[in-house]
């Protein structure tokens, strides 16, 4: 059989380049369009500079998590992850499987977040004095959107810190079914929170916008977001079950 | 273990992940679209909230039911294949 020390760092720097690679489309993409709504914003009401300035930062920030989570798992897996075990064709699967969890898992979140964060900016330049209830609902919707990212960061870490050393009884067989229960675990939850994680972004970034714009209705339309966005992360639930299950009952 | 049988396995494992994984995709942006569409009309009449609410769950929930297709077949086809 091949030697698996070699393949292990191959893995691990392909995973590092795909988790900080993939993590960083919508991270990019989400805070161009926060800043495109400030922007608008700011050309019909330069009076709303300062507010709109610090809700464009603050939703950024928090956009930003996703891109930074991608960044922290390629760092790991590039100084830590093929270095302190010795090398497994467990590992080997892995690390590629670690860096794709995170890599995909962010784009949805990264969505969501910017839109939500556009859509306050917006509505802040029309009623300024709305600004600091929506920036509150705006980072209460970016945290909801950014727990799908959270999901897909506690798989990678399991998959880089929980793999079983391989015995003398491990097989070619035992390999190449967990290889691809790892890889299959990091397409379930990855591809599994794009969708959650941008409708759940759609929910908060509508809610933030009638948020300002209906002050008085706050209660109803505070409820309709938090009880639209629960079922919205449902499915991202499945995918993390999904994912468990296969990274520990294959 | 069989690598003839080990390959089945894998490729099942494998194919119980991309079905969660893209079977979450479509009704996550669709429960997200709908729900974002019924705060902004109970935003405009409020004194529909109870309807709007209503249709909004119903509408998600038949979203919601190609979700727990993929999770099935996913079940399935770690626990059987």
């Amino acid at each position: 059989m091949m030697q698996a020390d070699s393949f292990l760092l191959i893995s691990a720097y392909l995973g590092a380049a795909l988790s900080t690679g993939l993590a960083s489309i919508s991270a990019g993409i989400g805070e161009g369009y926060a800043a495109g709504e400030a922007a608008k914003a700011l050309a019909k009401q330069p009076k709303s500079g300062d507010g709109l300035l610090r809700t464009m930062l603050i939703s950024q920030a928090v956009t930003e998590t996703g891109a930074i989570f991608g960044l922290v798992i390629s760092l790991l897996l590039i100084f830590g992850g093929a270095g302190h075990i010795a090398g497994s064709w467990f590992k080997v699967g892995a690390l590629l499987a670690a860096g794709l969890s995170m890599g995909l898992g962010s784009i949805g979140p990264g969505f969501g977040a910017g839109y939500t964060g556009g859509q306050a900016c917006s509505v802040i330049s029309r009623l300024p004095k709305e600004s600091n209830r929506v920036t509150t609902n705006m980072l209460i919707g970016q945290a909801l959107a950014q727990t799908d990212a959270i999901f897909a960061l506690v798989v990678s870490l399991l998959l880089l810190y929980s793999v079983p050393n391989p015995t003398a009884s491990t097989t070619l067989g035992h390999f190449v079914v967990k290889i691809s229960a790892f890889l299959g675990a990091s397409i379930a939850i990855g591809i599994g929170t794009m969708g959650p994680g941008m409708g759940i972004g759609f929910v908060t970034g509508r809610a933030s916008n009638m948020l300002g714009r209906f002050p008085r209705e706050r209660g109803a339309i505070s409820r309709t977001m938090f009880l639209g966005a629960a079922v919205s992360e449902s499915t991202a639930i499945y995918a993390l079950v999904i994912a468990f299950l296969l990274i520990f009952f294959s | 273990m069989d690598l003839n049988q080990a390959i089945v396995k894998a490729a099942a494992l494998l194919g119980a992940g991309i079905a969660m994984g893209i079977g979450a995709l479509g009704p996550g942006l669709g429960e997200g679209f709908t729900a974002g569409k019924a705060c902004e009309g109970i935003a405009r009449t409020p004194e529909n909230a109870g309807l709007i609410t209503r249709t909004m769950l119903i509408g998600q929930a038949v979203s919601e039911s190609t979700g727990i297709y993929s999770l099935v077949v996913a079940l399935l086809l770690i626990f059987t294949a």
